[in-house]
């Protein structure tokens, strides 16, 4: 059975996989069907859904396409996901990878730096460093990596603690490799997939928390997205809920695609494993 | 200047507006006030320090103004819009060089002692003058404070004070507290400041961090029956939507300050039992501004400055941003300002083609991509509206080519950056007039403030003829002389724009049916409430 | 025992070490903000040059970065968390006001959801991949997925307003005057709205993990021998794959604890309970460093303490644990 074959046994990998399409597809046409800026007046204020089929699902307090930011918001939602969840996972492999390596002094000097990381609640830290460096969007892609990081970390280092012992190390290590080339050429590569595996948990933790930070009034001005979307519609929650359902349901369907869709993944590679 | 405390949404309208909103003044109904009941009325935020006397602010006033009292209040129909409270009459010296108190007889303090007029000396001389965020400035000149009897206080000036400003001063920076409290200790760390103790119809009882401030009735009130309402709480809502949830579950009866987004109120105005007032805030207006850095090449430029004025939908801003609840301006004094106001200064339409012409003329040619030039732009965020018009002028600037590039801040760093580092281009600012440019739109204009003082002139603009005009008429003691400088003092600006005013707006209350005497005067949301009634 | 009190020495030693980062690092953090304490201040007063130079002198603003971080370390010696700016009261007694409330706040919401989600994990994984597995699992997921605020704006429309079962917000009735019995019932009705919409997002986490850990015990051999036996179903579920499942559930728990601190600041501040996260929230925006440092203090030892608890139990209930311990 092909890897594809078995990623696609479950409905719910295919369904997550639809979704994620559906939305790299929306990102990808947002500048095409919706040129120009997305944040710019096309209408009367409050206009509701399904009224005027030239701005079909209406318009916001400024009279802003809502369609048309929607569209654009999947662009930057699953930028900021995407950025932040390589960012968190680049760090994380790094530090896990050399804490597990190098052992002694350093391996505790960076995991006391972890356990200082784990202990502060995650979206306070987010929070305290976008309100103190300014909101913008690589501001707060760096802000959910920051608060992300920790947990890639530890299973990268748990997993080199289990390969280093193995043969091909050693044989490494005998053949005279420089350590760091050890760790990250021999070790890394074959740390990565359990690590890989959590890509889905912070892709999706990451929409949330832009979501949550946008509600807090540190969202970027400058860009449309779906947290901001939301945090902008509920003064309006009462008059105008179609403002906050709408991107809502676009992020409740993201998040649950992107988590269906990375279990399958998961599951695909673990019957493989298992299997050899 | 600005008092933003109370409320980071603001709205509505000066009295020029009453009648596009859905209002129906409470005032005029011949109904017997009740006595007692327990008011309970919306707080979206906790003023650390409740002493009125050292800070002169809406959100310390919304609370304390029921505790401690001022030597007069606005009011609609006194003489000078003032009517006496701790203080009977006053009487300015021509010279300027004095003011003359006489003191209400038989007052007493909270804890029994007698109001006299030694509490108005400590008061303006201990307090008002070296602690007092407003007062510094207003009696930066008072040298002296003679008390002849117990109920006499004469004020003395170093230098020439105009009466009027004084006069204008009296209902927000005239708050006495009690010297026998004060008199020990270091004045700032005074555990009254926390708990306060005063005149009013109201005592501070306590005070439970997170969730409410409780009054209780002041039995041995100077006024006649008054108050008639036994407690007031004031319940700690900090979410936006809170307040309006919990007047619709009865679980308050009072929401001031536009505790209710602007949005909301047309579907809670229908809500049976809720009543929507727009009156009761006319002294409290705050200017809708866009502050302009001069030290940017292009913003030194009057052309360029009068293109973005023409570049803004006035109409448009108070239509969709304030939906209604506000009225476009035309210079740094609102509209709805009895003694200062003209409307005979230079008027900026909306006309993008013209905008667009006069930064052609300017030199500033669209580049390729149809952009002149790129600007960063700082929205004060303490107010949904000021960061709604924020996202506005954004678009509006891109209709004529100019790419500006929001900025947000939260509070202390917008202050910082705005006022201590001038890291903006244009800012957006909501100050408040004070019923008299000399304690507020002239401090926007005027040049040679220290970096720092947050609310004034930090965009570096620099025009000798309007400090001089400031200056002349800070010492005019004549009324009617010093009101016609202030006139003079709108056209110029108007005419130079060192700033640009977009519009003025003022609160909005929300209320249940029961709430009786609501909004009966000018700053009714921070005056003493003590006619104020539940009726069940 | 002597496991566990080498486990309590070695984690105490380890956690001055994290305590000591947390606080270095939320100091500048801090420090490089824009506008400090006396800017933050000045938003609601207004002021001139004079008035402002003396606020920062009073505050203590006018030292050097190193010189309060000096201060600070020195007076947490002996115990001292000093005097918040923005409260101008001690920090330790701010603190001790709110914790309780973000204590049952976040006990309660905790328990929601480990309690629920591992019973319907039980439920969804005794038949692993069935229809009520599928349904259970991407319904979690969905919850989860709705930003905690829109949930809980969502149900103070539909319950507290619409319905008027129970309170818009608050930890109880203000200034109400009840006491013992009528009191805590009062607390418990105004925390039912906080509680669900803080424990139905975090449902999800352990419902997938409970029935996760119940697919993969399935097939373990002692469930099969178990089968073999002739047990019924029923008791290899609760007594067998259940009980082997659960064992990840509790470090989840303790992993969380430091989450659920953080997601509590947005429900606080929508349901206006006075806690610690609210509370963290208004010390950012007040460029509070002494009390944010407090609050950041206090939270990091809870978490220590629970995870050190978690640990304890896991120690005893699983009896492998203490040699992995030395690889943690």
């Amino acid at each position: 059975m092909s890897r594809l074959h078995r990623f696609f046994r479950t409905p719910e990998a295919i369904a997550g996989a639809l979704i994620l399409a559906l939305l790299v597809a929306m990102a990808l046409a947002a500048p095409l069907l919706f040129p120009g800026d997305p944040q710019a007046i096309a209408g009367p204020a409050l206009l509701p859904p399904f009224q005027d089929w030239s701005l079909p699902l209406g318009t916001d307090r400024l009279g802003r396409d809502v369609l048309a930011e929607l569209f654009h918001g999947a662009r930057t939602s699953l930028a900021v996901g995407l950025a932040a969840a390589a960012a968190a996972l680049l760090i994380g492999a790094a530090v896990g990878t050399l804490a597990g390596f190098a052992s002694g002094l350093l391996d505790e000097v960076l995991m006391r730096v972890t356990d200082a990381f784990q202990t502060v609640p995650s979206f306070l830290l987010a929070l305290a460093f976008v309100s103190i460096v300014g909101p913008s969007l690589g501001v707060v892609v760096a802000a959910i990596a920051l608060s992300a990081w920790t947990g890639p970390a530890r299973v990268a280092r748990a997993e080199v603690l289990s390969i280093r012992e193995r043969d091909y190390v050693a044989g490494a290590r005998i053949i005279g490799m420089h350590p760091l080339e050890i760790a990250f050429r021999e070790v890394l590569p074959n740390a990565l997939p359990p690590v890989l595996a959590l890509s889905s948990v912070i892709v999706a933790a990451a929409i949330l928390t832009e979501a949550a930070l946008s509600f807090l009034g540190l969202g970027d001005p400058n860009r449309v997205t779906w947290g901001g979307m939301i945090a902008e519609g509920r003064t309006v929650l009462r008059t105008a809920p179609f403002l906050s359902i709408v991107p809502g349901v676009a992020l409740v369907l993201t998040v649950l695609g992107v988590y269906l869709a990375g279990e399958g993944v998961v599951e695909s590679t673990a019957v493989r494993r298992s299997l050899s | 200047m600005s008092e933003l405390t109370i409320s980071r949404r603001g709205l509505l309208a000066g009295s020029a507006l009453l009648l596009a909103s859905t209002a129906l003044p409470t005032i005029g109904f011949a109904q017997t006030p009740k006595k007692g009941g327990r008011l309970i009325v919306a707080a979206d935020s906790e003023p650390r320090n409740l002493n009125p006397a050292i800070v002169a602010s809406n959100g310390v006033f919304f609370i304390s103004s029921k505790i401690v009292e001022t030597l007069a209040e606005a009011s609609s129909d006194g003489k000078d819009g003032l009517e006496p409270r701790l203080a009977l009459s006053w009487e300015g010296a021509a010279d300027g060089l004095s003011v003359t108190f006489k003191l209400r007889e038989g007052v007493k303090w909270h804890d029994g002692k007698p109001f006299t007029s030694a509490d108005v000396a400590f008061s303006a001389l201990q307090i008002w003058k070296p602690l007092q965020n407003l007062g510094r400035t207003v009696f930066k000149d008072l040298a002296a404070v003679d008390t002849p009897d117990e109920l006499t206080a004469i004020f003395k000036f170093a230098k020439p004070t105009p009466f009027q400003l004084i006069r204008n001063a009296l209902p927000a920076l005239s708050s006495v507290v009690p010297k026998h409290v004060y008199a020990v200790g270091k004045i700032e760390d005074n555990p009254a400041n926390n708990a306060p103790v005063g005149t009013g119809p109201f005592k501070f009882a306590e005070y439970k961090a997170g969730q409410y401030y409780r009054l209780t009735k002041n039995d041995a009130y100077w006024g006649k029956d008054e108050p008639y309402l036994d407690e007031i709480v004031y319940q700690v809502l900090p979410d936006r939507t809170s307040a309006a949830a919990a007047l619709e579950a009865e679980e308050i009866q009072l929401a001031a300050f536009s505790a209710v987004p602007l949005a909301d109120l047309d579907r809670i105005s229908k809500v049976p039992g809720l009543k929507v007032i727009t009156k009761g805030y006319e002294g409290l207006t705050y200017q809708l501004v866009v502050e302009i850095n001069h030290r940017r090449k292009e913003l030194a430029d009057l052309k360029v400055r009068q293109a973005i004025a023409h570049a803004i939908d006035k109409d448009f801003v108070v239509k969709t941003v304030f939906l209604g609840y506000a009225a476009t301006a035309t210079g740094p004094v609102p509209k709805n300002d009895p003694q200062f106001y003209t409307a005979d200064v230079p008027t900026y339409a909306f006309d993008v083609a013209k905008a667009n012409a006069l930064l052609d003329e300017a030199g500033y040619k669209r580049a390729d991509d149809g952009k002149r030039f790129a600007l960063k732009l700082l929205p004060a965020p303490y107010f949904n509206e000021t960061k709604q018009f924020g996202d506005y002028l954004r678009q509006a600037l891109a209709a004529i080519g100019i790419d500006a590039e929001i900025v947000n801040n939260d509070s202390a760093a917008h202050i910082k950056a705005v006022y201590t580092d001038h890291a903006f281009d244009l800012a957006v600012g909501p100050p408040v007039f004070r019923g008299d440019p000399a304690i507020s739109t002239t401090i926007l204009v005027q040049s040679g403030i220290p970096d720092g003082v947050p609310f004034s002139n930090q965009g570096g603009y620099k025009n000798a003829e309007l400090d001089a005009l400031i200056a002349k008429a800070s010492e005019t003691l004549d009324t009617s002389a010093r009101t016609e400088l202030y006139k003079e003092f709108q056209k110029k600006v108007a005419a130079d724009l060192p700033l640009i005013n977009v519009a003025e707006w003022s609160f909005i209350s929300v209320a249940r049916d029961t709430v009786g005497n609501i909004a009966n005067n000018p700053r009714w949301a921070v005056s003493n409430w003590a006619d104020t009634y539940l009726e069940s | 025992m002597t496991r566990a009190l080498t486990l309590i020495r070695r984690r105490l030693v380890g956690s001055v070490f994290v305590l000591l980062i947390v606080i270095i690092g939320s100091f500048l953090l801090l420090e490089a903000a824009p506008g400090d304490a006396v800017d933050a201040y000045i938003v609601s007063t207004g002021g001139d040059a004079g008035m402002i130079e003396l606020l920062r002198h009073r505050w203590g603003l006018d030292q050097s970065e190193l010189t309060r971080l000096a201060n600070y370390l020195w007076a947490l010696l002996h115990l001292d968390l000093g005097q918040s700016i923005t409260f101008s009261r001690p920090i330790r007694e701010i603190i001790l006001e709110r914790l309780p409330t973000t204590l049952i706040l976040m006990g309660s919401a905790t328990a929601l959801s480990f309690g629920l989600g591992s019973a319907l994990g039980i439920y969804a994984g005794a038949k692993p991949g069935s229809f009520r597995d599928r349904v259970l699992s991407i319904g979690s997921l969905a919850l989860y997925a709705v930003p905690g605020f829109w949930l809980g704006l969502v149900l103070i429309v539909v319950f507290a307003v619409d319905l008027r079962w129970l309170p818009i917000g608050g930890i109880e009735t203000i200034a109400s005057g009840k006491t013992g019995l009528a009191r805590a019932a009062d607390i418990a009705t105004h925390l039912v709205l906080p509680v669900a919409a803080l424990g139905f997002i975090y449902l999800a986490l352990y419902l997938r993990m409970m029935r996760a850990g119940m697919a993969e015990a399935w097939r373990q051999d002692f469930v099969l021998a178990a089968r073999a036996r002739g047990l019924t179903r029923r008791r290899i579920v609760l007594a067998h794959v259940a009980r082997n499942a659960l064992l990840p559930l509790v470090t989840m728990l303790g992993l969380q604890s430091a989450q659920m601190l953080g997601g509590s600041v947005v429900i606080e501040s929508v349901f206006a309970v006075p806690g610690l996260g609210r509370l963290a929230q208004e010390a950012v925006a007040g460029r509070d460093t002494p009390l944010l440092l407090g609050i950041i203090l206090a939270s990091a030892f809870l978490v220590i303490v629970i995870n050190l608890l978690v640990d304890l139990a896991y120690a005893f209930l699983d009896p492998r644990v203490g040699a992995s311990e030395a690889n943690a």
